[in-house]
């Protein structure tokens, strides 16, 4: 049976696994949620995902949640198949620079820019009022995580190496988001940053998906 | 070479988390403190191995890794032999083990460690700098985390541990900011449901967390 995918259109966490499952060219049915009728919080959405959060995944039974999770499955269960995101199961040291750079995602970028995107954003959506103090002190916060960014990205081409893994891609959904929320910084911070940031929002995966999912039955 | 672990002495915080990674794992190692006070993880020498400035970091041999989830999963990648106590991570060709216990560690960074650290720096580290814990907003932050925790009790009544049915890495990712709350007299982690006491009392009660709580971090050899 497909692969079903049940996230929001543009959610950030459901192209973030949509990205991935193009890389992998993994054939999926798209289930749309229409988070603004609270379909997330329903019953039979939580019995899926119990924090009541998108996206899901439903592989022929078997339920995943999470896009990082689901990513790094994918990863698993296709490793011959599409674009190689991780490093391979015998290179424990290319595996732990990449769990290093994937942590720099989850630990240091991510906190700071879904923040500053909820802020300028989110916010407005749910009628509270952005406030531009905090979002100024994210954004210098973020560009100090970027000073580091920028050093590692000037001795190799990717986060974790020469190669391009899961933990650039799941950069994607929320460093694209900040322009949005009316920064510039990702193409402003240095030479580096901004190589690896135009390469990154200019891969074919995130372009296909980035206006919204839909369900892809073949590549 | 014996592995070096850079970082602070305490059982708490990222440091604690791969000091009972090492533990558990029976890997020998070195202990250096990195005394932050000082701003010693600041220095152009430490931010050359870790252009973050953080701790913990370690140098094996030479290979040097930060990060405090990325090194415990290294050290268990490494050390995934018999002789090197419980594999605290499921083999990658079982996908499906393996995902669950992806998606627990995601839990942990993407759910459980936000909230547990607005309480910490409310409760604990507003002090430190001079300033007054804002009660009403900690018992909010108080209350974000047993929604959480909630969530955790309803995983809980179907798994053993937060990575699957062994116990895993993502378990011992939580004892660098759980163990903590109690010593402020904050008890989520075992009122807000039967199940989440349950682990979290068999986490707690490891004998490496055992032996870190009684003497800090120290050398092993």
């Amino acid at each position: 049976m497909v692969l079903k995918l049940v996230g929001a259109p543009v959610s950030t966490c459901t192209r973030r696994v949509a990205t991935v499952l193009v890389e992998k060219k993994v054939p999926f049915e798209f289930i749309p949620i229409d988070m603004s009728k609270g379909e997330h919080k329903a019953a039979s959405f939580v019995s899926n995902q119990p924090f009541g959060q998108v996206p899901y995944i439903d592989d022929d039974g078997f339920i995943l949640y999470e896009s990082r999770a689901i990513g790094r499955y994918l990863c698993d269960k296709y490793p011959d198949q599409g674009a190689k995101l991780v490093p391979a199961l015998n290179d424990v040291k290319g595996r732990a620079l990449f769990e290093q750079a994937a942590s720099n995602e989850y630990q240091n970028f991510d906190p700071l820019a879904y923040r500053a995107c909820f802020e300028m954003i989110f916010k407005k959506r749910r009628g509270l009022t952005p406030d531009p103090a905090v979002f100024e002190q994210l954004i210098t916060a973020l560009a100090a995580k970027l000073e580091a960014y920028e050093i590692i990205l000037g001795k190799q081409k990717y986060l974790a190496g020469d190669e391009i893994t899961l933990a650039d891609l799941f950069h994607i959904p929320y460093a694209t988001t900040l322009a949005l929320a009316g920064t510039d910084i990702m193409s402003k911070q240095g030479p580096n940053v901004t190589r690896w940031y135009k390469e990154l929002s200019e891969r074919p995966s995130w372009v296909a998906v980035k206006d919204g999912v839909q369900s892809m039955s073949s590549y | 070479m014996v592995l070096k672990l850079y970082g602070t002495p305490y059982a708490f915080g990222a440091t604690a988390v791969v000091a009972m990674v090492l533990l558990e794992k029976h890997i020998p190692f070195e202990f250096v403190l990195v005394d932050l006070k000082t701003g010693a993880h600041k220095t152009r020498e430490f931010r050359e191995r870790h252009p973050f400035g953080n701790v913990p970091c370690i140098e094996d041999d030479g290979f040097i890794v930060y990060e405090s989830r990325a090194i415990a999963r290294y050290l268990a990648d490494k050390y995934a032999d018999q002789d090197h106590g419980p594999r605290l991570i499921p083999v990658p060709t079982k996908v499906q083990e393996r995902a669950v216990f992806e998606q627990g560690a995601s839990v942990e960074n993407v759910n459980f460690f936000p909230s547990v650290l607005k309480v910490i720096q409310e409760k604990f580290e507003k002090p430190l700098h001079g300033e007054t814990t804002d009660e009403v907003a900690l018992a909010g932050y108080i209350a974000e985390l047993s929604k959480v925790l909630s969530v955790y009790d309803d995983i809980l009544s179907k798994q053993r541990f937060m990575g699957g049915d062994e116990f895993s890495l993502v378990d011992i990712f939580h004892v660098g900011t759980g163990p903590g709350l109690a010593l402020g007299g904050i008890d989520v982690m075992i009122s807000t449901g039967p199940n989440v006491a349950r682990w979290w009392n068999d986490v707690i009660s490891r004998p490496s967390w055992v032996k870190l709580q009684a003497e800090g971090i120290k050398s092993s050899v």
